[in-house]
């Protein structure tokens, strides 16, 4: 670690802050993450969308999706279930009604992109292609898989990279693959997405869990199932993001449950080089302008010229 | 002045109503810096500030407001039922509170000029419509109220509403028969609608869903138009996490899409709904 006090203490937030991932240069590494912000425009009467270091824009698809049926959120401990079914307005309508305003902002613009064919996350990167102002993509792997059984990509070493593989060639910007949590091994994910030539990985997507009302003796949410989201999921993301770092050699956003500066850190400390603040968006709306300012003092406090030297400084030895 | 802010507000009051249903209910007070505008129908979304279990805030409807030189307070009645409330319920005077507010769009008031306004109201639903009444009164809009509830302690915030309204324009339903007549209110409602037929009318109602159903049947079957506040799960309630989905009538493949209760509502016309 590059300790020097005296040069950090006169760096600006700009130098202390910012990090290059896959070729994109963020102001700050902390963006909103994907489903959490819509499309971005929706947090800036709120946040000042300027300051924030990206925007992980809700799951976009060829086609607008309507989405499931209510309830479709259940608070849990700690944390929420969703099961939202990836209500979007579709690339398209988000190339021509929302990009226009937001590339107005002083930030990178990351859509977040799902399909349940192979073929169909190309058709929404082919349309999100012609949309000026895009920095890269986001890939939600964590749909079924409708032609192989319906199985999440995100489950399968194989089907993962090939999903990542085939959206690289249709792709001139940057890929970011996003991964799931429910698997037996992420390590051996990350390693086969990375083969495959993502640019980067975020991690993690939802956990799967289920709550039940125990007087009516049905599940609480209308699709049964839910992704589990918040603080309650942290510990699980970190170890994550920590096995992540240690299995693949491209750069890594980490994801879940953060809500304060103290969980931004922990999460640059096992291996992630930017964060997204999810769920801590609905309960505090400003988590992420708080964040970014704690990681600058963090840095000036601590001598860093810039918070990529914590990346993955994880002490092992006791 | 802008619309919706994040902020913290201070308790001013919070005080617990026991109902005999064995209900309860609190009617909070909340003090903020700043003013910003404040409408019938619309809500805000509150929670003790520090405290993260439960995580997300609660959708209340503002019951009241008042302006202070610089400073608004505002007014909630919660029924205390699960986590939040009961969260809620411990905020003494000096507490801080998360306060994100104004949210929502509001009831469409111009509706009601030259109409006789009929608002109907179940258990701690009155809450979201007494500013409305504030203001059909202020317009000189002649208001009747029908209010429900299990028992008498639960028709929230009747005393106001019959100092503002007078009391022979309240018509009180109780489950228990311990006020008013014995039953649903939509029943006194739908006798009033029958005895009026063909006169000039619109409805506002808030309650619970099985009310607001009826209430659109009602106002289906007699032609008049309804407008209806509704309650939804929600996470963030500004639009950003699309859990508060409301089916609405579209021309489209199912014969409905979903809309935001957050952000296009509270407030939706009957008609608008595909229930
Ligand atoms: C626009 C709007 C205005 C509201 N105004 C009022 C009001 O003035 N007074 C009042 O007492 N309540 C009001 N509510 C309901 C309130 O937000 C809470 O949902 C309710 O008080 C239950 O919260 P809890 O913490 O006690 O229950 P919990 O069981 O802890 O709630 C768990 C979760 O379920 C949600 N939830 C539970 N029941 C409902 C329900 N019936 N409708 C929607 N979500 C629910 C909660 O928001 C929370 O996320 C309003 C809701 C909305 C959407
Ligand atoms: C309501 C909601 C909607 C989401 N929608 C998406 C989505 O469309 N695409 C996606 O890749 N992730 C989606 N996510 C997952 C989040 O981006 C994030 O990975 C996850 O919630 C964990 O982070 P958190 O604990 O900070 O929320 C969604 C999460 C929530 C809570
Ligand atoms: S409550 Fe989040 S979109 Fe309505």
């Amino acid at each position: 670690m590059n300790n020097n006090p005296q040069s950090a203490i006169r760096n600006p937030q700009s130098d202390l802050l910012s990090v290059e991932i896959a070729g994109i240069r963020f102001n700050n590494p902390v963006l909103t993450a994907s489903g959490t912000c819509g499309y971005g425009l929706d947090m800036a009467e709120l946040i000042d969308l300027n300051k924030l270091g990206g925007v992980c824009t809700k799951g976009l698809s060829t086609r607008p999706l309507g989405g499931n049926a209510p309830w479709r959120i259940v608070e849990t401990h700690g944390g929420m279930l969703n099961a939202i079914g990836l209500q979007n307005i579709g690339a398209r309508a988000f190339v021509e009604e929302k990009l226009p305003e937001l590339r107005r902002y002083d930030t990178r613009i990351i859509p977040n992109v799902f399909g349940y064919t192979v073929e169909e996350y190309i058709e929404a990167i082919e349309i999100l292609e012609d949309g000026e102002g895009i920095d890269g993509y986001e890939l939600n792997i964590s749909c079924p898989n409708v032609k192989a059984g319906g199985e999440s990509f995100a489950n399968d070493a194989r089907q993962a990279a090939e999903v990542t593989a085939a959206v690289k060639r249709a792709a001139r910007r940057p890929v970011i693959v996003k991964l799931s949590p429910n698997v037996t091994d992420i390590a051996v994910i990350a390693r086969s997405v990375e083969d495959a030539g993502a640019d980067a990985l975020s991690l993690i997507n939802t956990a799967v869990g289920m709550s039940i009302d125990i007087n009516t003796r049905r599940p609480r949410l209308a699709n049964v199932t839910g992704g589990l989201s918040g603080p309650a999921i942290k510990p699980i993301a970190v170890r994550c993001v920590f096995q992540a770092f240690r299995a693949v050699k491209i750069p890594l956003m980490g994801i879940g449950g953060i809500a304060t500066v103290e969980d931004a850190l922990e999460f640059i400390i096992a291996g992630a080089l930017a964060i997204q603040v999810g769920t801590a968006n609905f309960y505090d709306p400003s988590a992420s302008m708080k964040i970014i300012d704690g990681l600058a003092d963090y840095c000036r406090r601590n001598g860093l010229e810039n918070i990529g030297a914590l990346v993955g400084t994880v002490e092992l030895n006791h | 002045m802008p619309g919706t802010i994040d902020t913290l507000a201070t308790v001013e009051c919070n005080d617990l109503i026991e109902s005999v249903s064995t209900r309860s209910y609190g009617q909070l007070r909340l003090r903020l810096d700043r003013q910003i505008p404040v409408l019938p129908g619309q809500f805000a979304m509150i929670k003790p500030h520090g405290h993260y279990e439960p995580l997300l805030r609660r959708a209340m409807a503002y019951y009241r407001c008042g302006l202070g030189k610089k400073s608004l307070s505002v007014d909630f009645i919660y029924q205390i039922l699960g986590r939040g409330t009961q969260m809620l319920a411990k905020l003494k005077a000096g507490d801080e509170v998360d306060f994100l507010g104004s949210l929502g769009n509001t009831f469409y008031i111009e509706a009601a000029h030259r109409h006789e306004a009929l608002l109907v109201a179940g258990g701690v639903g009155s809450a979201a419509l007494f500013m409305l009444a504030e203001e059909l009164v202020r317009c000189k809009i002649p208001t009747k109220l029908f209010i429900g509830g299990a028992g008498r302690g639960d028709l929230c915030g009747l005393g106001d509403f019959i100092s503002l309204l007078s009391s022979d324009q309240v018509i009180s339903a109780t489950m228990d028969g311990s006020y008013g007549e014995k039953g649903f209110v939509t029943v006194p409602f739908e006798k009033h609608l029958q005895s009026r037929r063909g006169e000039p009318m619109i409805i506002y109602a808030c309650g619970p869903d099985p009310m607001l159903h009826r209430v659109s049947q009602i106002a289906d079957q007699f032609a008049v138009p309804a407008q209806l506040s509704l309650e939804s799960p929600m996470a963030c309630g500004f639009g950003i996490c699309v859990g508060c989905a409301v089916a609405v009538k579209a021309e489209s493949p199912v014969g409905f899409i979903y809309k935001k209760v957050c952000t296009d509502g509270p407030v939706f016309w009957s008609n608008e709904l595909h229930w």
